[in-house]
């Protein structure tokens, strides 16, 4: 045994934890595990969670020890084996196949005149629903599935597709309690997209757009990889910026101060986005398995160890960030880690930040005066390994 | 052995000997070098681990390649013309033995 593992502490038990209390509100939760140790083992999650943003971090950076090619993994089962569970260098060729689809250059040459119109048309059905309606069902989530949609190339699927298929896939990956019903429809939507992916493959090789699936038909990579990297990415690329847009509104409308000040100067729209992912991180928690014993920030832990890397508290530390809890768009500046960090750092950042930070938010504000909470019917936010706004009720003066 | 020497916006400097094959971006990271935050690990996607090269070293540094190029329109300090790079770009033994760069201000 080294020096260094003789002086750590054995790891603490959370055994108060339930998954009820974390699915409700997870945030005082992370906060007395963070207080106490920066990892503990918690019996009903059946994963040692890390909570604090060092610790998470370390994770994030060292691949060697923390690995994301976890052993019976649910997510493997559900979407197959994406660059989201391998390690370099096989996560780097998958990776790579991805090119410049989600980049700047591409966003800005391609995707954000798309964004824009898909944000004209959902925000008409919103519209059209008038006062009271679900800014999430009416506008959020048709919106963000309509742009991944578009991105991927699935012009063979509607946007009502995308957000089943990223739903009943996503219950996949948690089906923790081995529900047959959740497998059966989990299974049915892993069919029908490498359906549509045959189907589609041979259109765009024909007719290449600036997709991701039109991309792939001239990359050197195995049909296996591509179906299982196009299932994560619906999975991953549908709800996180759903989620963002209908916290962002929420805490503005929650906070009239800091809206007036984002009303008066429209260039705050990115802060407003980066503390929103700070705030509620879209995704809570994400997993990594450690490959030997090993030492992480004092706390000793075995190998094979399950662990949950849980940047929604990691973006709450307070050795961080000051005064974490609170929602505020002028906080000093510090890197949170709501879009993970390292070799697996969020692929679709830049579509997150361009679709939501600078289309929807500012052409929200814009076209639905003194738009405000329905105090009739509260807002409810819910999750902890995914979070966001479950329902979001608006009022808006209509002419 | 190859030599970074960071000088941060508040005049002070940090010196390393790194191993070949280390970016400029990876030995701030592992070493706690503050200044250069390495969000995507080095895949020239975040932006955030922009140096500006001091003159003297500019000769012998690679061309800039496409992500790079983009990603230096991207930073949050303004582009210098000659002398930004992504730290994560730039290796020890194959860009440089010893190199010296100035951190913006911010990265984020
Ligand atoms: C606010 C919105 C978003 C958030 C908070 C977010 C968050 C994340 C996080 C935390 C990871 C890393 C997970 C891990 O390391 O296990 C990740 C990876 C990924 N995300 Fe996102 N995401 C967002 C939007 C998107 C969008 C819009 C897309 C696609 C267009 C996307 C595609 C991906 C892909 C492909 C990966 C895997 C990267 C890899 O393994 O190398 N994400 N995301
Ligand atoms: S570390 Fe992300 S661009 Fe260099």
């Amino acid at each position: 045994m080294t020096a260094e593992a003789l002086e750590a502490r054995p790891v603490p038990t959370a055994d108060w934890v339930t998954i009820p209390d974390l699915h409700r509100n997870p945030f005082p939760i992370f906060r007395k595990m963070r207080d106490e140790a920066p990892v503990h083992w918690v019996p009903a999650v059946n994963r040692y969670m890390v909570t604090s943003y060092e610790a998470c971090h370390i994770i994030e950076n060292d691949q060697e020890i923390f690995s994301a090619n976890e052993t019976n993994s649910l997510m493997k089962r559900a979407m197959g084996h994406s660059m989201l569970r391998k390690d370099d260098p096989e996560h780097d060729v998958d990776r790579k196949s991805y090119g410049s689809v989600l980049r700047p250059k591409a966003i800005k040459e391609h995707w954000n005149a798309i964004f824009q119109a898909n944000s004209d048309k959902y925000l008409a059905r919103l519209k059209a629903a008038g006062p009271g309606a679900d800014l999430i069902r009416e506008y959020a989530a048709p919106y963000a599935a309509e742009n991944l949609r578009l991105i991927m190339g699935f012009h063979n699927a509607t946007q009502e597709d995308m957000q089943r298929w990223s739903q009943t896939m996503i219950n996949g990956t948690g089906n923790y309690a081995d529900d047959p019903e959740v497998w059966a429809a989990s299974e049915q939507s892993y069919n029908e997209v490498d359906d549509a992916i045959d189907e589609i493959l041979p259109y765009l090789r024909k007719n290449p757009d600036s997709s991701l699936l039109s991309g792939m038909t001239s990359m050197p990579i195995p049909l296996e990889a591509i179906r299982a990297n196009m299932k994560m990415t619906i999975g991953g690329g549908l709800n996180e910026p759903r989620d963002v847009l209908g916290v962002a509104v929420w805490a503005l409308l929650s906070n009239p101060e800091q809206l007036d000040r984002v009303l008066a100067d429209t260039s705050l729209f990115p802060a407003v986005f980066e503390e929103s992912v700070r705030w509620v991180a879209p995704i809570g928690m994400y997993p990594r398995e450690t490959t030997r014993d090993t030492v992480l920030e004092g706390v000793q832990l075995p190998k094979g160890a399950r662990l949950g890397v849980v940047v929604g508290a990691a973006n709450r530390d307070p050795k961080i960030f000051e005064d974490p809890d609170s929602f505020n768009i002028f906080r000093a500046k510090k890197p949170h880690l709501a879009f993970g960090g390292g070799n697996h750092y969020c692929a679709g950042a830049w579509v997150a930040k361009a679709s939501v930070a600078g289309i929807a938010l500012p052409q929200l504000f814009a076209e639905l005066p003194n738009l405000r909470l329905d105090p009739a019917r509260p807002a409810v936010d819910a999750g902890w390994v995914f979070r966001g706004m479950t329902s979001l009720p608006v009022l808006w003066d209509s002419k | 052995m190859a030599k970074i020497s960071f000088h941060h916006s508040d005049g002070n400097v940090d010196v390393l000997d790194v191993d070949p094959g280390t970016s400029i971006m990876r030995a701030a990271v592992t070493n706690g070098v503050a200044g250069i935050v390495g969000e995507c690990g080095g895949q020239a996607m975040c932006a955030t681990c922009h140096v500006y090269v001091r003159p003297e070293y500019l000769d012998g540094l690679p061309e800039i390649g496409d992500d790079e190029e983009e990603m230096l329109d991207c930073t949050t300090e303004e582009r210098d013309g000659e002398r930004s790079r992504l730290g994560c770009q730039l290796k020890a033994g194959e860009a440089f033995d010893n190199i010296e760069v100035d951190l913006p201000a911010s990265q984020i």
